[in-house]
C-alpha cells in the first residue's frame, strides 16, 4: 500500500504547531479538513495569490496586459488624443517576478516514490515554473514586504525538499515572494536543504501518536 | 559584448554582503578585512562608530562621514571612492534614517497634511532611492559591497526567538534579494564564526561553496585582518569551477529546448505528435529540459484535441481515450 503525499498535507499539519496559540483550534481543524480530503471554498487570499499568479504568468507569456485608455482631452500641440495606460493591480511586483519565470514551464506535475519507515510514500506536487534546472514558486503576500520579516521563513517548509525530490534534475528552488509592488527571493539549492525524508519521517511518527488519524490518513490517500 | 557562458571571466567579479550579528562581536572590522588594512575599503560610516575598532585594522581605511543623504552621495563621486574596491555600509539600517530624513525633506509626499512623516509614501521614496544607491555601487561602480546591520532577538508566533536585522521598511527583506552572502556573526565557545547557513535561531545565505560555519579569526596575535578578501577569492575560484562544470549542460539545455521548438513546428496530428514524443526521449537531456520539453508537447498536443493516453503511452484524440 503506498500513501501520497503533499506539501498541503505536511503544511498544513505543520501549522498546527508553528501558528499562534489563538488559532491552534483553528489550524487543528484545517488540518484535518485536508486530511480527510474534503473540498472547502478557497480563501480570499488564495484568490488573491492565484490571481497574482496569474498576472505573472500572462506578463511572462508576452501578453499586453497594460490599457491603453483613450481620454476625452486632445493635445494641444499635436492634436492628438491624450492616451493614459492603465496598469493592472500588483503590476510592479508582477513584472519582476515574470522578468525571471519568462520561458520557463508553468504548472509541471512532478512525482516520485520514496519509502520511509519502511512504509512507501507517492510524492506529488505541482510546480509552478520550471527552469533551466531551478523550480520556481510564486507566493503573493496581502501585506507589505515592509510589514514584517520574510526572510527565513521558508527554511523549514517542506515545499522545496519534496519538489526537488520528485524532479531531481533540479538543483535549485526559489521562492519568489511578493506583495504586488516588490520582490523577495529565497533560494534553496538540493545539497545543503533538509531531506524530503525528514518531513515525512516526522509526519509519519506523529500520525503514529493518533492512532485514529492514522487510519483516516491510510484510507483517504492510498494510492493504487 | 556578447560572450558564451563558459567563457565569462568571473576572475574580477565582485560580491555582495550581509554582515550582521550583536554589539561588539565586531562587524566593521570583519567588513574592512580586506588585508590591507583597509586601504582597499571605503567605509561609509554612518553611526559613527569606526572609532570603536582597532586603529591597526583602520589605519589605511578611507572612512566617509557625512551629515545627511546628498553628501554620502556627493563623496561617492570623489576618486577615493572610486579607487576602493569594496564599499561598507555602516549600518544598512541607519542609510534607511538617512534616506527618510534626505526624503521628508525633498518629496512634498513624504508628508502628511499636518507636516508629520506619511509612511506608505515615504518609504516608497526611499526603497526606490536605496534600489538605485545600492545598484550604482554595485552594477555601475563595479564594486563589493558589504552592508553591516544591527541585530535584535525576535520572539515568533511559535513561541521561538529568531535574530533579526535591525532595519525599517521593506529594505531588511529585499537586500537579501540581490546579495551573494549573509553571514550571522556569533560567538560559539571563545570563537568567533562567521554563519553563512540558514538554522533555527538565524537567516543566513551562502553560495559558491561559501556555506556552513566559518571560523573569524583572532586578530590579537598580529594576523593579518583578510577575512573578506580571502572569502571573495575563494568564491571567485569556486565560481570559476562552477562555471565550467554546468556551462556544458546549459548549453545543451538550450539546444534541446531550441530543438523542440522547432520541432513541435511539425506537430499536426496524432502521428507527428507521438513521433515527436520519442524524439523528445531520444534526446541528449540536460537540467530540466526532459520534463519542459514534455510540458511544451503536451500544450501542443492539447491545442491539437489530443491527449496522452497512459496505457498505451501514447497522444490519442481526446475522445478516444481508453
Amino acid at each position: 500500500m503506498k500513501l501520497k503525499i503533499t506539501k498541503t498535507l505536511i503544511e498544513s499539519w505543520a501549522y498546527t504547531f508553528d501558528c499562534m496559540e489563538e488559532y491552534a483550534d483553528e489550524a487543528m481543524a484545517d488540518f484535518l479538513a485536508t486530511l480527510k480530503r474534503e473540498p472547502h471554498e478557497p480563501s480570499e487570499a488564495m484568490i488573491a495569490g492565484t490571481n497574482f499568479e496569474n498576472l505573472c504568468y500572462r506578463i511572462a507569456s508576452g501578453e499586453n496586459v497594460v490599457e491603453t485608455v483613450l481620454l476625452d482631452s486632445v493635445n494641444p500641440v499635436t492634436g492628438e488624443v491624450n492616451e493614459s495606460r492603465k496598469f493592472p493591480d500588483n503590476y510592479d511586483g508582477a513584472k519582476k517576478i515574470a522578468n525571471i519565470i519568462t520561458g520557463g514551464q508553468i504548472q509541471v506535475p512532478v512525482s516520485c516514490d520514496l519509502t520511509v519507515a519502511g512504509q512507501g510514500f507517492w510524492i506529488y506536487g505541482i510546480c509552478d515554473v520550471v527552469k533551466a534546472g531551478v523550480i520556481y514558486d510564486v507566493k503573493f503576500r496581502t501585506t507589505s514586504l515592509g510589514s514584517s520579516d520574510v526572510y527565513g521563513k521558508y527554511l523549514h517548509c517542506s515545499q522545496h525538499p519534496l519538489y526537488l525530490q520528485a524532479l531531481p534534475e533540479a538543483r535549485r528552488f526559489d521562492y519568489l515572494v511578493s506583495d504586488g509592488r516588490d520582490l523577495y527571493v529565497e533560494s534553496y539549492d538540493r545539497n545543503l536543504i533538509e531531506p524530503a525524508e525528514v518531513h515525512i519521517r516526522n509526519f509519519w511518527a506523529w500520525l503514529h501518536t493518533k492512532p485514529e488519524l492514522l487510519e483516516i490518513y491510510k484510507e483517504k490517500w492510498v494510492v493504487e | 559584448m556578447i560572450q558564451k557562458g563558459y567563457k565569462l571571466d568571473f576572475s574580477k567579479q565582485t560580491f555582495g554582503v550581509i554582515l550582521y550579528g550583536a554589539p561588539g562581536i565586531g562587524k566593521t572590522t570583519l567588513a574592512m578585512s580586506d588585508g590591507n588594512m583597509g586601504a582597499d575599503t571605503l567605509l561609509i560610516d554612518l553611526e559613527h562608530g569606526v572609532g570603536r575598532t582597532n586603529p591597526i585594522h583602520r589605519m589605511n581605511a578611507n572612512v566617509l562621514s557625512a551629515r545627511n543623504y546628498e553628501e554620502v552621495l556627493a563623496d561617492l563621486e570623489t576618486d577615493v571612492a572610486k579607487a576602493a574596491k569594496t564599499i561598507v555600509i555602516d549600518t544598512a539600517g541607519s542609510l534607511v534614517d538617512y534616506l527618510k530624513d534626505w526624503a521628508f525633506r525633498t518629496k512634498p509626499d513624504a508628508k502628511t497634511k499636518t507636516g508629520a512623516w506619511n509612511a506608505m509614501r515615504g518609504f516608497g521614496h526611499v526603497k526606490t532611492e536605496i534600489e538605485s544607491f545600492v545598484n550604482k555601487i554595485k552594477t555601475v561602480m563595479n564594486k563589493n559591497v558589504i552592508f553591516i546591520f544591527h541585530c535584535d532577538e525576535k520572539t515568533e508566533n511559535d513561541g521561538s526567538t529568531k535574530q533579526r536585522l535591525r532595519c525599517e521598511g521593506s529594505f531588511k527583506n529585499i537586500v537579501w534579494t540581490g546579495i551573494d552572502f549573509g553571514a550571522y556573526i556569533q560567538m560559539l565557545g571563545n570563537k568567533r564564526w562567521a554563519c553563512f547557513s540558514p538554522e533555527d535561531e538565524f537567516f543566513a545565505k551562502g553560495c559558491h561553496g561559501i556555506h556552513g560555519h566559518v571560523e573569524i579569526p583572532d586578530l590579537s596575535s598580529g594576523v593579518p585582518n583578510d577575512f573578506m578578501a580571502k572569502l571573495f577569492d575563494t568564491a571567485r575560484k569556486n565560481m570559476i569551477q562552477e562555471n565550467a562544470a554546468v556551462a556544458d549542460q546549459m548549453e545543451n539545455y538550450r539546444k534541446v529546448i531550441e530543438g523542440v521548438k522547432d520541432m513541435l513546428e511539425g506537430v499536426t496530428d496524432q502521428d507527428s505528435a507521438n513521433a515527436c514524443m520519442k524524439a523528445i526521449a531520444d534526446m541528449p537531456h540536460a537540467l530540466t529540459s526532459k520534463k519542459e520539453c514534455g510540458m511544451m508537447l503536451n500544450q501542443k498536443c492539447v491545442s491539437l484535441g489530443l491527449k496522452y493516453e497512459k496505457a498505451t503511452a501514447s497522444y490519442v484524440p481526446a475522445g478516444d481515450q481508453k
